[in-house]
C-alpha cells in the first residue's frame, strides 16, 4: 500500500475572505469531475446559507478529488477547506496539520492581507509546500507582477513560479492541479503502525451520530474498529468508514495518508475534538499527534428570548447548534432584568454574529443579546481569583483587590498612508506598540498589543473606516495584564438593568457613560411617563438623560365604516411593541441592550 | 336595531389629507350620480329587510352629500324614507361642507325630515384651509352655519382640525373661539393624521419639522405630536368651561345632544352602510361594498350582492370583544359590564384580568365606575398604547 498513498495529495487553500477561495475550490471540482456542471450548486463547500450570503467559510469541509495527470496517473487528492476568519485560528492550524501542502491564494487586486499572512505562518509551521496562485487576472485593475513581489518581500516566497489564475473563469486551474501533483508531497505514514487520525473537523448527523472528518496518519481503519479518542481515553465502535466524493461515499477501510469519515454512534460532537487523535483501542499508539488544545471561547455575551415562554426552545436550539459546533459553550443564567436566558461563550465575534443570526433565522427566535463581554480574572480581597464574564456579576469595589484583563498580540497591515490612522486608534484603544514593519514599499505592518476589549468594542468597525477598508487584523490571546476597570451600570427609571452594566477603563468611563446615556434616549421611543436615564459607577451618578412621556398615541376618528382597519392598525402597534422587552414599566427596544457597542470614543 | 348608513361618495374635490373613497365631480361624467341613485335603491329594496323593526338612526355621510344637486338630493332622501321609514324623534344626519350648501338646499334637507347637520368647517382659517385643498372659505362657513340655522336645524354639529399643516397654537385657538360664538350644539375636533396614499403624506411623511409653526402661516411646518397634544389639552378645558361634555375622545356636545348614531358604533351595535364601499355589520359579519360607481350598479341590476369579496370578515368572539373595548374606551362612558356580559357571555374582568391588573397599578389608566370600565381622561390623547393591550 506504500505505493497508493504515492498517489495520494492533501492539501488546503489559504486566501483571505473574498480572495476567491471558495470559487477556486468550486472549479477545482467542476474540473475532476468530482461533480457534474448541472450538479454543482454554486461555491458547494460553502454549504450553509449563511456562509453563501457573508462569503465565508464557517464550518470547514473536505472534498475528494480524481484527476488524471499528464503522467497518465490518476491522483487522489484531497482539498480540506478552512474558515477564512480570526475566529477560527485553531480550526485552521488543525486542517493545515492534516495536509502536506497548501496553495496561497492572492488576490491579485488587494495583495496580501494580515490573514493570509497569519495562515501562511501556521502553514508553515505545519512544513507545508505552499504553491502560490495570483487570483483574478482577469480584472483589469489586476497587477500580477506587484502582487508577486508582495509574496516574496512579506512571505520570503520564491513568486517567480506563481501561477497566474482566474477561478472566475477558469484559467489556471489545470495548471493547479498539475503543480499539486507535482510539488506537493504524497503522505507517509506507515498503514501497518498502531492507528493515529487527526480530528480536523466534525459533524453531528441525526443518524449516524457525531461524525469524525479524519485525516490518518497513521494505520489503518475499518468498520468494527474499536477507536479511542486520546485525550478523553473514551472508546466507541467505527460504525462506518468513508471518504468525501465530495458527498460522503462509504470505503472498506482508510489508511494512512486518506482523508475521510469516521462514523461511531457518537451522541456527541464534544467527544470527538477537532485536533484530537483517534487510535485503535486495541493496537493504541504511544503519543497523540501534537497540537491539540480544548477550544477556548474568548468572547461571552447573554442570550435571552424576548418572550419569556421561548426559553426552553432556545435552549433545545442552542444544544442543536453545539451539536455541530462544540466551540460554542453556555450555561444558563438569570438577569433581574430580562429574566432567564444564557451566558454563552464564542470563539469570537464573528462566531457570536453566526450563532445569534442561526438562532433567528434557523429556529425563529426573537433574541435579546446583551453586549459582548471578555473574561476578567477578579482578584478579591478573601484572596480568590473570579473569571468574570458577566458585568453584573463583577464584585463591589470594596471586595476588589485588583483586576486583569486579557490582552492580545494584533499585526495589522495597511497600506503606508494609513499608519497614521493605524495609530491613533490604537492609542484610542489602549493600546502598546511593539513593532513596525515595511513588507513591501508602500504596505507596512504593524504590532500591538490590545486589551481584547477595545476589540470586541468597535475596533474592527474603526480599522475599516479609518483606512477605508484597507487595513487587515489577525490577532491571538497573550495573556492577562492588571488594568484600572470600572464598572458603569444603568438605571432606567430608577431601577438598575444589570444586562446594560459593562466594564471599561476609568479613563474612559465617563464618556462612555455619557454616550452610552444619549444613545439610549434616542433607542428608547416615548411612553406613557417621562423616563430618567442615569448611567453609575457606585453610586455616583456620571451621566442623565431623560425621554419625554408621549404625548400622542391615538386614532382621531373610529367610526362604521373604519372600525376593522383601525383594530388592524391597534394589532399591528402591538406586534412591533412585542418586539421590546418589558423591564420593570419600561419597554425597551432590543438593540438598546447592544447600544454600548455603537457608541464611539 | 341597526342603524343605517348612506354613502354619497362624491366630492366637488377631494381633500389632501382623505384616504376615503370619493369620486371628484370635476372630472366625473354626467350620468354619474343617478347611475349612483338607481343602483342605491336596488340594494335599499334588498337590504330593508335586515331592518325589520326599522332602523334606530340615519347618518348620511361621504364624499359630500350636499354636492348632489336639489333634484338628487330630494330623491335620495325621499327613497330613504320610502325604504326606512323612520318616526320623528329619530335622529338623521347630514353631513356637507360649508362651500355646497345654499338656502335652497339647506331649507330641502331640513324638510325631508333631516333633524342634525354635520359641517366640516375644519377651521376658521383660509391659508390654512387652502393648504390641505379644502373648496371652501372661511366666509361660505359662516354663510353656511347661517342658512343651516334659518332652515331649522336645530341640532348642528361642527368638525374642527387641529394639528393642520402651518397652524400655530393661536390659529386653533381662534377657530375654536369662532366656532363656539355660533352655539353649535355638537362639536368634533380631529388631530390631523396623514393617511397613506393621500397627497398630503406624500407631502409630509418622514418630516418631522422640529420647528413649530408661529406667527405667519408657514405651511410647510407640520406641528408635531406635542403641539397637537397641547392644542388637544387646551380644546379640551376650553369647551369644559364652555358647558360641553366630552362624551368621546373627539367629540364633545351639550348634554342630550350627544350623537346618537355615532353612540352605536362605539357601543357596539349593528349597523347597515348602503351605497358604493359602504359597510355593514349584522351579528358579527362585516362586510363591505365594492368601491367603484359603475361596477356596485352593475352587480345590484344583475341581481347580485354589490359586496367586495375582500372586505367580508366574519368576525371571531375575541375580535367582537377586541372591538368592544377599543370603542368603548373612547367613550367617556366606557364599557359596560354587564352588556358585555348579556353579548359575549364572559366577565370583561376575567377576559382581560392580566391587562387590567397591569394598568391599574400605573397611576390608574383605567377606572372602574360603578357597572363601567373607562379610561382615565387623562390618557385619552395616548390611548393607543392602553387600547392594542385588548386587540
Amino acid at each position: 500500500m506504500a505505493q497508493a498513498s504515492q498517489l495520494i495529495r492533501n492539501f488546503s487553500i489559504i486566501a483571505h475572505i473574498d480572495h476567491g477561495k471558495s470559487t477556486l475550490a468550486d472549479r477545482l471540482i467542476e474540473y475532476t469531475g468530482a461533480l457534474s456542471k448541472r450538479e454543482m450548486e454554486a461555491q458547494v463547500l460553502d454549504s450553509m446559507d449563511l456562509e453563501r450570503e457573508r462569503g465565508i467559510t464557517i464550518k470547514l469541509q473536505a472534498v475528494r478529488l480524481n484527476y488524471q495527470a499528464h503522467d497518465g496517473k490518476i491522483y487522489e487528492l484531497n482539498l480540506i477547506d478552512t474558515p477564512g476568519h480570526v475566529d477560527f485560528t485553531y480550526e485552521v492550524s488543525r486542517s493545515l496539520a492534516a495536509c502536506e501542502g497548501a496553495l496561497l491564494v492572492v488576490d491579485s487586486v488587494q495583495g496580501i492581507e494580515a490573514q493570509t499572512l497569519a495562515n501562511v505562518y501556521l502553514a508553515l509551521d505545519n512544513n507545508l509546500e505552499l504553491i502560490s496562485v495570483i487570483n483574478k487576472i482577469d480584472l483589469p485593475s489586476a497587477e500580477p507582477e506587484r502582487v508577486k513581489q508582495e509574496i516574496e518581500d512579506v512571505i520570503g516566497l520564491d513568486a517567480s513560479e506563481a501561477i497566474l489564475a482566474s477561478a472566475k473563469t477558469g484559467v489556471g486551474i489545470e495548471e493547479i492541479l498539475e503543480r499539486i501533483v507535482a510539488m506537493v508531497p504524497p503522505p507517509k505514514g506507515d498503514d501497518e503502525a498502531p492507528l493515529k487520525a487527526l480530528i480536523f473537523d466534525s459533524k453531528f448527523d441525526a443518524y449516524k451520530g457525531a461524525i469524525s472528518y479524519v485525516r490518518i496518519v497513521e494505520g489503518r481503519v475499518t468498520k468494527g474498529t474499536t477507536m479511542k479518542m486520546m485525550s478523553s481515553g473514551k472508546t466507541f465502535e467505527v460504525t462506518e468508514v468513508g471518504v468525501f466524493a465530495p458527498s460522503m461515499r462509504i470505503v472498506e477501510e482508510l489508511r494512512a495518508g486518506q482523508v475521510g469519515f469516521i462514523c461511531a454512534s457518537i451522541k456527541n460532537v464534544k467527544d470527538t475534538q477537532v485536533g484530537d487523535t483517534i487510535t485503535d483501542a486495541d493496537n493504541p499508539a504511544d503519543k497523540a499527534l501534537p497540537g491539540y488544545r480544548k477550544a477556548t471561547p474568548m468572547v461571552f455575551c447573554g442570550l435571552y428570548p424576548v418572550e419569556a415562554s421561548d426559553y426552553n426552545r432556545l435552549r433545545d436550539s442552542l444544544e442543536k447548534l453545539h451539536l455541530n459546533d462544540a466551540s460554542l459553550i453556555f450555561e444558563p443564567e438569570t438577569s433581574i432584568a430580562l429574566g432567564f436566558g444564557f451566558r454563552c461563550g464564542f470563539l469570537g465575534l464573528l462566531h457570536m454574529e453566526i450563532i445569534q443570526e442561526r438562532l433567528e433565522r434557523e429556529y425563529d427566535l426573537n433574541l435579546i443579546t446583551t453586549a459582548p463581554s471578555v473574561i476578567y480574572k477578579v482578584t478579591t480581597l478573601k484572596g480568590e481569583v473570579l473569571n468574570i464574564d458577566n458585568p453584573s456579576n463583577l464584585p463591589t469595589v470594596d471586595q476588589i483587590v485588583s483586576i486583569e484583563e486579557p490582552i492580545v498580540n494584533a499585526t495589522i497591515l495597511v497600506p503606508s498612508e494609513y499608519v497614521g490612522a493605524i495609530m491613533e486608534l490604537n492609542q484610542e484603544k489602549r493600546g502598546t506598540y511593539s513593532a513596525m514593519d515595511y513588507v513591501s514599499k508602500s504596505r507596512v505592518k504593524l504590532i500591538y498589543e490590545l486589551p481584547l476589549s477595545e476589540i470586541v468594542f468597535d475596533y474592527f468597525d474603526q480599522l475599516k473606516s479609518r483606512t477605508k477598508g484597507y487595513a487587515s487584523l489577525d490577532y491571538e490571546l497573550s495573556g492577562y495584564k492588571e488594568t484600572d476597570l470600572v464598572k458603569i451600570d444603568v438605571l432606567l427609571n430608577g431601577e438598575m438593568v444589570d444586562a446594560l452594566s459593562f466594564i471599561v477603563h476609568r479613563a474612559k468611563s465617563y464618556n462612555r457613560g455619557r454616550k452610552l446615556v444619549e444613545k439610549l434616549r434616542g433607542i428608547i421611543p416615548r411612553q406613557m411617563f417621562e423616563i430618567p436615564i442615569q448611567s453609575v459607577i457606585g453610586n455616583k451618578v456620571i451621566a442623565r438623560e431623560t425621554v419625554n412621556a408621549m404625548r400622542k398615541d391615538v386614532l382621531s376618528k373610529c367610526y362604521g365604516g373604519d372600525i376593522s382597519r383601525k383594530r388592524k392598525l391597534l394589532e399591528k402597534q402591538k406586534a412591533g411593541k412585542k418586539r421590546m422587552k418589558q423591564v420593570g414599566s419600561v419597554e425597551i427596544p432590543q438593540d438598546a441592550f447592544m447600544a454600548v457597542l455603537q457608541i464611539e470614543d | 336595531m341597526p342603524s343605517l348608513y348612506v354613502h354619497v361618495p362624491f366630492c366637488f374635490q377631494k381633500c389632501d389629507y382623505c384616504a376615503f373613497y370619493s369620486h371628484s365631480l370635476i372630472d366625473s361624467p354626467k350620468d354619474f350620480i343617478s347611475v349612483y341613485l338607481e343602483g342605491l335603491e336596488i340594494e335599499m329594496a334588498k337590504m330593508q329587510k335586515d331592518a325589520p323593526q326599522g332602523v334606530s338612526s340615519l347618518f348620511i355621510g361621504g364624499g359630500t352629500p350636499t354636492v348632489l344637486k336639489e333634484t338628487d338630493l330630494e330623491r335620495l332622501l325621499k327613497m330613504i324614507q320610502r325604504y326606512f321609514p323612520m318616526d320623528l324623534g329619530v335622529e338623521q344626519t347630514m353631513e356637507g361642507n360649508p362651500g355646497t350648501i345654499t338656502e335652497e338646499k339647506a331649507k330641502l334637507i331640513r324638510s325631508q325630515g333631516i333633524n342634525r347637520f354635520s359641517l366640516g368647517i375644519q377651521s376658521f382659517n383660509d391659508q390654512l384651509l387652502n393648504a390641505v385643498g379644502r373648496i371652501h372659505t372661511a366666509k361660505q362657513a359662516r354663510e353656511a352655519i347661517r342658512r343651516l340655522r334659518e332652515a331649522g336645524f336645530k341640532n348642528l354639529n361642527l368638525d374642527l382640525m387641529f394639528g393642520l399643516p402651518g397652524q400655530t397654537m393661536e390659529l386653533w385657538q381662534a377657530s375654536l373661539e369662532e366656532a363656539l360664538s355660533y352655539s353649535p350644539e355638537h362639536l368634533s375636533l380631529y388631530g390631523l393624521m396623514l393617511e397613506e396614499e393621500t397627497p398630503l403624506y406624500e407631502r409630509y411623511a418622514g418630516k418631522t419639522s422640529g420647528e413649530r409653526p408661529t406667527g405667519a402661516v408657514q405651511v410647510d411646518l407640520l406641528p408635531d405630536g406635542d403641539l397637537q397634544a397641547e392644542m388637544y389639552e387646551w380644546a379640551v378645558m376650553r369647551l369644559r368651561e364652555a358647558g360641553y361634555r366630552q362624551y368621546e375622545t373627539s367629540n364633545f356636545a351639550r348634554p342630550g345632544y350627544e350623537c346618537q348614531h355615532n353612540l352605536g358604533y362605539w357601543r357596539g351595535a349593528d349597523y347597515i352602510g348602503l351605497g358604493p364601499g359602504g359597510v355593514s355589520c349584522l351579528n358579527r359579519v362585516r362586510w363591505k361594498n365594492i368601491e367603484e360607481v359603475h361596477a356596485y350598479d352593475n352587480l345590484l341590476r344583475k341581481g347580485q350582492s354589490p359586496l367586495d369579496e375582500l372586505g367580508k370578515e366574519v368576525l371571531s368572539l375575541r375580535e367582537c370583544m377586541a372591538e368592544r373595548m377599543i370603542l368603548g374606551l373612547r367613550l367617556e362612558e366606557g364599557v359596560n359590564f354587564k352588556t358585555f356580559e348579556k353579548d359575549f357571555g364572559a366577565d370583561l374582568r376575567d377576559i382581560y384580568r392580566s391587562v387590567l391588573e397591569r394598568y391599574k397599578n400605573e397611576d390608574v389608566f383605567i377606572i372602574v365606575k360603578g357597572d363601567y370600565l373607562c379610561l382615565n381622561p387623562k390618557y385619552a390623547f395616548v390611548a393607543n398604547s392602553i387600547l392594542q393591550e385588548f386587540v
